[in-house]
């Protein structure tokens, strides 16, 4: 094994410090040396959004983020939008509610991507809505569950 | 056209079949929790991020195993050596087929024989002596770190010694084309005759012929194919594999040469299966890691060797004549089929069946003539894949009826209607229709909800509307003997478990459970849970495939239900001297005339009683003779689906591109027990149909898989999917719990032919091929719409 | 996931970064934003010894207006470009290619240094800069030097660049007054690759073409400029520049998994006749 680069970053609000080979992606050291394994390994070229985090507030491919190249940076999963308590938070429970969850694999990389979307405040239409999510690929629902989930957590924080 | 909504349908109620006697259903307006679209448990946990798949899991000092495929398509294996992949640091070991204690996986091709027994087909777990198929497993490779394994890959140094190859079905089946199997090229034939199909075209108004293309098609869950195995305390050997299919356990014993009942499979929640997880995947070979080195392994596929190697969806030649009255009514059918099986059998024999027996549709017609075949080629396998068969026929017949309807001036609607199956009819195998068809209030459905067809956004632009009917079997074939068991059982605090190993794929299959359950003993759904997808510790289900799970372990839970609650009732009447059918099971009690009971005290009531409160149902698939050949039974499958979908779209004369404008889909699901997972299955179906309809495609050229990743394989994004407006209609006549029909397969069927038809309402012209990329549409515009020269 | 292991090393200034360069040799390959580079290596394409990330160097990710020119650094990202204001109303041509790559991941990661090293004919930003005439500086950490955007493209995956050379600005002329601008794109799906993509340029004074600057991509190896159309072009009325243009000239498209060859060819004349009307209306309410 080449010599490992040491790192330290904040996932979740947790600091991590743990040393990983230089060629390990992002994606691979949340999930195998982290422990952290919501994002998913789906394609490894970037394309269909399973594996979408927050790297200090912008939603990157980490399988194309090499560890190294963010040392100090503060990463957000989709298990970092969970409210203080453990409970679900507002998109998470928008997504629950609007059954925008199927076999869940596409979800953590599609809840980060909505979360980035809407973090401008701006009330998008549907149409608008499917431009924010159409790098990440779902197979499952038709995407029309998850726009009625973003657009449902949309309302509620206009309120 | 935005918007959701459930409509009941108006039907009478009919004989039900002999396989459910005794199962009640409800009405409609009697049920509290079923018909309830209620979040699905499964899914606070998946929005939470909490869910571990079958890559998720990791042990301490767990190996990894990855294998080593043939980069050519048909080739003899000359030398394989191992050394210089073994001298790698961290490797533990190198597996060949050799190393497999029985190196063979079988697989049954029925009907195929005169003497009505199944022909045997297998495939090596690793190829020995020769490969057939770009991509086949040679060896397997063991290492206890990733970097190890992907250095070791590359030093596995296998000779090939490339064969004669044959890539099209037709050449395969050509006198002295090479043989991808000693026994031939022929895999399977399945011939219907029916009536007297020449003398109804020699009677016809009209005969309308046509030829059509399929494609091959990848899966492309979002989830690649992954697990880890161990040896537990027992030396039992665990797999925890995203997999359809938890019995998969029996082959794995099989190969290992152990006894089945020292191996275990369990299926997490999956990342999407349709049908690419139903065959075994990593599961013989992760068996096989760990049985070698009796540590954890975990397998892990990429993205690429997924799209290269699971087994795709047969892609077919569908030629078609059609003869029919003036007015409309259709006279014969004779159909012609041809499909690619790829280089090993798989499923392809039933898919062909399945093939033949739809290939008329939801239409009555008393004469058909119909030949299917599937073939052997070097192309990479195909197998099980959503509709199976059944979808790949919708795309010709639905030509078919839109050529029909413009030969004769008719409406698409009105032609449709005016062959519809009711029920009493009989399919062209020979299966009665014995359920209620809604067939005509879809269409009446897809066509209210649509409203007017919407306008061309430009000069250069044209709108059109088309329409698609489809009809899809739930349920297994009936020769399978198919049965699925669940048990069903009350904690003292009347909390209640249910363990079914029912895989759940995405679906809801376990929240479905929960919630019949929930309905029949009153129990709320927080304090249900479902244990499932266990081969040693649930009883059986069956396979996640088919749309049968409902059908199948929903009326085995129901069953165990009401079990369980007339145990319970009568332990009650006993306890209090109120009669049986004086009381209701309600929240947390039981309630009679007199008084009631707190639900706890009526369980205790019951252990005084040696009253089980718990039971084991099961349900038992009707059954059936095995088919031959030429295909004819009184029943091959349980029952149907149908459904219509409408397809409004947007034509660009220039450049071919096509913009869907809109969408409405609308089935009969018998009984919706969770309306909006029911939508749930329409809308992501009719995605996964619009992406075979325009997008996707697995390119393979003289047998190379050319499909090297998602940037080549297009599947469809939240902006190449319209609002899909998904209307359910509930006839109640489905022979699953409540009436529910199944409904997980039958979307994928009508979107490609609805989009045809709208291509064909705009252009006058539809495109024959799937993809319908731009360049083919582009060349069904007319010489009077083109601005420029068309395309050389 | 199977990557073959290698070194990482980290460079503050570009210069630096080209010193790593020589010392590595061949098997050095920087990286920025990854996106173009990463899925070759994810898939076992390219396997280099060391990685030099120039990702959190100190060099331009800003556009700024010098001597009547818009400068861009290498390290700009395609979702900064796209969302720049003094790129929006100095040259527009560079916001509207860059909002058509990729994804909002793609965009947030991936710069204008790196699509210019990784020459894809099919991609915008090159497309762009050949319809511009745009200049790119370029240094190897000693000297700096300057190429033409049509001289730097010179084929398939192939910049004229040295292996200890980086691309570290581009230097873009303003839309002057009376222009108008068009980009026009096909690709399968919102964010692809592009089959075919055409960059316009137009000035029309007294009702005909003055002056235009006509670009396309995906329809050879490399971003072409087409000259003999522009001098066709001269003194055209707008409805005459359908007759004008005639067959294009000088492509050599491909067939692929995505398109046919003759596919590419004909959309290549419709999308220039696109641009070209829409460059014409906008000239027109420029003037």
């Amino acid at each position: 094994m080449t010599a490992g680069v040491a790192l330290t970053l904040t996932v979740n609000g947790r600091e991590v410090s743990a040393a990983a080979a230089a060629h390990l992606t992002l994606l691979r050291w949340l999930r195998d040396v982290a422990g952290v394994t919501d994002p998913k390994y789906g394609c490894g070229e970037g394309i269909c959004g399973s594996c979408t985090v927050l790297v200090d507030g912008q939603p990157v491919s980490s399988c194309l983020v090499l560890a190294a190249q963010v040392d100090g940076a503060t990463v957000t999963t989709a298990a970092g939008l969970l409210e203080a308590d453990g409970s679900l938070g507002p998109l998470q429970r928008a997504f629950h509610e609007k059954h925008a969850a199927q076999c869940g694999f596409c979800t953590p990389g599609m809840l980060i991507a909505a979360a980035a979307a809407l973090a401008d405040g701006r009330r998008r239409s549907r149409p608008e809505i499917r431009e924010e999510l159409h790098g990440n690929l779902c197979r499952c629902t038709g995407y029309g569950p998850i726009v009625d989930a973003i657009e449902m957590a949309q309302e509620e924080a206009g309120r | 056209m935005t918007g959701e909504g459930a409509e009941a349908a108006k039907g009478a109620k009919g004989a039900r079949p002999d396989a459910l006697a005794g199962i009640r259903t409800s009405k409609r307006d009697e049920l509290r929790v079923v018909g309830q679209p209620l979040p699905r448990h499964d899914q606070a946990e998946k929005v939470a991020g909490s869910t571990r798949y079958a890559g998720d899991l990791a042990f301490a000092s767990m190996l990894h195993a990855r294998l080593v495929r043939s980069p050519v398509p048909s080739a003899r294996i000359t030398a394989r050596d191992a050394s210089a992949a073994l001298a790698v640091p961290g490797v533990v070991s190198v597996l060949f087929g050799e190393d497999v204690p029985r190196n063979v996986i079988w697989v049954d091709v029925p009907g195929q024989t005169v003497e009505v027994a199944a022909l045997k087909a297998s495939m090596e777990v690793l190829a020995t002596d020769r490969v057939r198929f770009h991509g086949e497993p040679v060896a397997l490779v063991i290492a206890d770190n990733q970097d190890a394994l992907a250095e070791a890959c590359d030093l596995v140094a296998v000779d090939y010694e490339e064969l004669p190859a044959v890539f099209e079905p037709d050449q395969a089946l050509a006198d002295g084309a090479p043989a991808v199997h000693a026994e031939g090229n022929l895999l399977s034939e399945w011939d219907i005759d029916h009536g007297d199909v020449d003398a109804a075209f020699a009677a016809a108004d009209v005969v309308v012929e046509g030829s059509y293309q399929t494609q091959t098609v990848d899966h492309a869950y979002l989830e690649p194919e992954a697990g880890v195995g161990w040896l537990d305390d027992d030396g039992v050997l665990n797999l925890r594999v995203a997999t359809q299919v938890v019995e998969h356990y029996r082959d794995v014993a099989r190969i290992l040469g152990i006894p089945e009942a020292r191996v275990r499979v369990i299926a997490p929640y999956v990342g999407g299966g349709f049908g690419g997880k139903e065959d075994m995947t990593v599961e013989p070979y992760l068996g096989l890691a760990v049985w070698r080195t009796r540590r954890p392994v975990r397998m892990q596929w990429t993205r690429q060797e997924s799209l290269l190697a699971r087994p795709k969806r047969h892609r077919m030649r569908l030629r078609y004549r059609t003869a029919a009255t003036r007015e409309g009514k259709l006279l014969g059918q004779e159909v012609d089929i041809t499909a690619d099986s790829g280089a090993y059998a798989y499923l392809s024999a039933l898919v062909l069946l399945y093939s033949a027996v739809h290939a008329c549709g939801p239409y009555q017609v008393s004469n058909v003539r119909l030949r299917a075949r599937c073939a052997y080629t070097n192309n990479p396998p195909t197998s099980a894949f959503r509709g199976f068969g059944g979808m790949q026929v919708v795309f010709g017949y639905e030509a078919q009826m839109d050529l029909l309807a413009r030969e004769l001036g008719l409406a698409p609607a009105e032609i449709r209607k005016r062959n519809a199956l009711a029920r009493g009819d009989v399919l062209p195998v020979g299966q009665a229709i014995e359920t209620e068809v809604l067939l005509a209030q879809t269409i009446d459905a897809v066509l209210g909800r649509a409203g007017g067809k919407p306008r061309a956004s430009g000069p250069r632009k044209v709108v059109g509307r088309g329409l698609a009917c489809n009809i899809q079997s739930y349920g297994r074939l009936v020769w399978l003997n198919d049965s699925a068991a669940a048990w069903v059982g009350f904690q003292l605090d009347g909390s209640l478990s249910v363990r079914c190993a029912v895989p759940d794929i995405g679906g809801g299959q376990a929240s479905s459970l929960a919630q019949i359950a929930a309905e029949i003993l009153a129990v709320p759904m927080d304090q249900i849970t479902v244990h499932f997808g266990d081969s040693a510790l649930n009883p059986l289900a069956g396979t996640t495939t088919a749309t049968r799970q409902l059908l199948m372990s929903g009326n085995a839970v129901y069953a165990a239900c009401v079990l369980l609650r007339e145990g319970v009732l009568a332990a009650v009447a006993a306890a209090t001297g109120e009669p049986a059918d004086s009381l209701r099971l309600e929240e947390g009690r039981i309630s009679g005339p007199a008084a009631g009971m707190r639900l706890q005290d009526a369980l205790l009531a019951c252990r005084k009683r040696n009253v089980p409160i718990e039971a084991l149902g099961t349900f038992f698939g009707p059954k059936g003779r095995p088919v031959v050949k030429g295909l004819h039974a009184d029943r091959v499958f349980p029952d149907f689906t149908f459904g219509t979908h409408l397809c409004d779209l947007e034509v660009d004369l220039d450049t071919g591109q096509v913009k869907l404008l809109g969408y409405v889909a609308a089935h009969d699901a018998g009984r919706a027990i969770n309306p909006r997972s029911v939508q749930g299955q329409i809308t992501g179906a009719v995605a996964q149909g619009l992406g075979m309809a325009l997008l996707e495609e697995v390119v393979v050229a003289d047998g190379m898989n050319q499909t090297g990743g998602f940037f080549q394989y297009l599947i469809p994004t939240a902006t190449d999917v319209p609002e899909i407006d998904a209307v359910v209609l509930e006839s109640g006549e489905g022979m699953g719990p409540f009436g529910a029909r199944g409904i997980g397969e039958p979307p994928i069927g009508p979107p490609a032919a609805a989009v045809a038809s709208a291509i064909q309402d705009a252009l006058g012209a539809r495109p024959a091929r799937l993809p319908m990329t731009p360049e083919r549409v582009l060349e069904c515009v007319g010489g009077h719409q083109r601005l420029t020269p068309a395309a050389g | 996931m199977f990557t073959r292991p290698f070194q990482f090393e980290r460079a503050d200034q570009l210069a630096d970064a080209c010193e790593l360069l020589r010392r590595h040799g061949e098997g050095a390959k920087v990286i920025a934003g990854g996106q173009s580079l990463m899925p070759l290596v994810n898939l076992g394409l390219v396997q280099p010894e060391v990685v030099i990330d120039i990702s959190r160097a100190d060099a331009g990710r800003h556009v700024t207006l010098v001597d009547g020119y818009l400068a861009v650094g290498a390290l700009m990202t395609h979702a900064r470009l796209a969302a720049d204001r003094l790129a929006a109303e100095a040259q527009p041509l560079l916001g509207a290619a860059a909002r058509k790559i990729g994804n909002a991941r793609v965009r947030g990661r991936g710069t204008l240094g790196g699509s210019l090293a990784h020459s894809d004919p099919a991609a915008e930003l090159p497309l762009v800069l050949v319809a511009l005439g745009a200049t790119y500086e370029i240094t190897d950490g000693r000297r700096s030097r300057e190429a033409k955007a049509e001289e730097f493209h010179l084929g398939f995956l192939t910049p004229q660049l040295a292996d200890d050379e980086l691309v570290v600005a581009v230097r873009v002329p303003r839309l002057g007054p009376g222009w108008g601008w068009s980009f026009q794109e096909v690709s399968r799906r919102d964010g692809d690759f592009a089959l075919a993509a055409a960059a316009v340029l137009v000035r029309i004074a007294g009702g005909v073409i003055v002056e235009s600057r006509v670009a396309v991509g995906g329809v050879s190896d490399r971003p072409l400029r087409l000259a003999d159309a522009e001098i066709a072009l001269t003194g055209a009325t707008v409805s005459q520049i359908g007759d004008r243009i005639g067959p294009i000239q000088g492509i050599r498209p491909v067939s692929d998994t995505g398109a046919s060859a003759g596919y590419r060819a004909h959309l290549c004349r419709v999308l220039v006749t696109r641009a070209l009307a829409e460059a014409g209306s906008r000239s027109e309410e420029a003037a």
